[in-house]
């Protein structure tokens, strides 16, 4: 009895430790500016109003923000989820000398940090020409998708029994249709896992776009909410809904996949 | 049927070409780049060889940046390796609600940097943050702590940062977890141990692999990390007390726009690293477990 007490105990400390900061968010973000700074704080409002929500939207940029984020992660999502689809089924469905040389040499190009990466990177990004655009974020944010989705997409293709396919062949059907009809509807939940996970990865990254992009219009969200933060005044029900915003995408994705992170985790995947 | 190794090379060669010019080239570019006095955006260039290395043997700001660098990933590694098996050991019996609590646990890392910083410092606002309330109201304090005054900066940093990143070890902790034979524990209680002893002499046994891999690859990930560090202190007054190896780094490179002394400071923040992880390896080179 005492045995499961304490474990409810610990389930609802690890619970609260995990959720309340968000709770509190949520909280702030629904409260009306004087309510924020009432002594005692309340959890749920007395007066819950979306005005801060609305402000957030006809006073700031945020708009402009939000929808570069999803154009800059969209864009690569499916940048990096095509190109690391056929490599990871190069490296599992053919043999070759050093191949495991070459596994070896992605998984290394995912170990090095960003910080390194950045310096030199908008050197030569500047060089040619596109520092200040889109094209040049979703390019760095290929240099960690990449080697990720790589890595993932390999041990779900690892996963696929060969010999299915190699059926389907003997069985007279075309590369090319074994694996449209075999491989791939297998693969589709790894594939959109690693969608997903690349999406979060590019839409969270603060680093590069801090770098990279100068104009307040090709502003992606964490940077343009930074400079939210950094207004004279802060307008922490402001703040606090944008934070709110910003989740939500993060969240829905992550439940909609979270089933398949242990895998990909397993796998030696997520970098942070 | 024939696989021809050709195709395979063929599939793999936009994946390669784009980490050799957008993760390798850059990398070399790097090494390249810190042996000349190279002005961040200004096309003007000048090669100096090792001199900013030379410069940094000298520059207290550096030693410091180390040393920042250290305390940051050596106390959050030990606060989160602690949290997050305890997590992973309890999310591993089982319990109503379980399911839940494994997706919940990890909000705080699937959050944006900007969101879980950003929300610590409401939490730790000196005048208005619920943490000060809670401990003026309780007696803990007499008066508000100064939580991002400088004092307290780098507690702060490691709390958030803790908080953030302890999620990773507990599901690469408890994916292991999951795969310890029952067997091993039955046979365990059939022997008396109790809880503490099986711990000690199944769990930890059987999990010092994995063990092995979170250690080294959060002290990477810590001793490198950027934004959270940038973002809790920006980049005046109290950043000073919390200006870890990266952060320095970006200043040199994009405040103060000497791009090849930042480059510099990459390249000994990467030879750090090296160093590190081979004295590691060395000191549990005997350890069969990780062979």
């Amino acid at each position: 009895m005492s045995r499961r007490l304490a474990l409810y105990a610990g389930g609802l400390a690890l619970f609260l430790l995990g959720a309340f900061p968000l709770i509190w968010m949520l909280s702030t973000a629904l409260k009306p500016s004087g309510e924020i700074f009432a002594t005692p704080p309340t959890l749920v409002p007395k007066v819950v109003t979306l005005e801060n929500f609305q402000r957030l939207f006809s006073e700031t940029n945020f708009l402009t923000y939000f929808m570069n984020s999803v154009v800059v992660s969209l864009a690569t999502v499916g940048l990096t989820l095509s190109v690391s689809a056929l490599g990871a089924y190069g490296l599992t469905r053919f043999s070759f000398a050093g191949r495991e040389r070459v596994a070896g040499l992605i998984l290394m190009t995912y170990m090095f940090a960003p910080i390194m990466i950045i310096i030199p990177f908008y050197i030569l990004v500047k060089q040619l020409g596109i520092v200040n655009t889109r094209l040049a974020l979703v390019l760095s944010y290929t240099t960690f998708c990449l080697p990720f989705c790589l890595w993932l997409l390999r041990s779900f293709f690892q996963s696929i029994p060969l010999e299915l396919e190699e059926a389907a062949l003997v069985d007279g059907a075309t590369l090319r249709r074994a694996v449209w009809h075999v491989v791939l509807p297998l693969a589709l939940p790894g594939i959109i896992a690693a969608g997903i996970f690349t999406f979060i990865l590019a839409w969270n990254d603060f680093l590069f776009a801090l770098v990279l992009i100068t104009s307040d219009e090709l502003k992606t969200l964490p940077v343009g909410v930074n400079d939210m933060f950094n207004a004279t005044i802060v307008d922490w029900g402001l703040i606090m809904a944008a934070g709110v915003m910003i989740t939500v995408p993060t969240i829905a994705f992550f439940a909609a996949v979270q089933r398949y992170l242990i895998q990909g985790w397993g796998a030696g995947g997520v970098k942070g | 049927m024939k696989r021809h190794a050709l195709a395979g090379w063929l599939l793999l060669a936009p994946s390669l070409l784009l980490l050799g010019g957008l993760v390798l080239f850059p990398i070399g570019y790097n090494f390249w780049l810190s042996l000349f006095d190279k002005h961040a955006f200004m096309p003007v260039q000048r090669f100096v060889g090792l001199q900013n290395y030379v410069y940094f043997a000298r520059d207290p700001e550096f030693w410091s940046s180390v040393r920042y660098g250290l305390i940051y990933a050596g106390v959050t590694l030990v606060l989160q390796l602690l949290l997050g098996v305890a997590a992973a050991l309890l999310l591993n019996e089982g319990f109503r609600g379980r399911n839940l609590l494994r997706g919940v646990v990890l909000f705080p890392y699937m959050l944006p940097t900007i969101v879980a910083v950003t929300l610590w410092k409401w939490l730790l606002n000196d005048s208005y943050g619920l943490v000060n309330y809670v401990l003026v109201a309780w007696h803990a304090v007499a008066t508000p702590v100064p939580w991002l005054g400088k004092d307290y900066i780098m507690a702060s940093l490691v709390m958030a940062s803790v908080w953030q990143f302890f999620p990773f070890v507990v599901v690469t902790y408890l994916a292991r977890l999951q795969t310890i034979p029952p067997e091993l524990y039955e046979a365990a209680k059939v022997d008396g141990a109790g809880a503490w002893r099986r711990f000690r002499h199944v769990t930890l046994p059987q999990t010092r692999n994995v063990l092995f891999v979170i250690v080294l690859l959060r002290s990477i990930f810590m001793f490198t990390k950027f934004d959270t560090v940038w973002l809790m202190a920006g980049e005046g007054g109290v950043s000073r007390y919390v200006r870890t190896l990266p952060v320095y780094a970006y200043a040199r490179s994009f405040t103060y726009l000497q791009a090849g002394m930042g480059a510099a400071l990459a390249v000994l923040m990467f030879l750090l690293l090296l160093v590190g992880t081979a004295v590691y390896f060395y000191v549990l080179r005997d350890d069969e477990a990780v062979a």
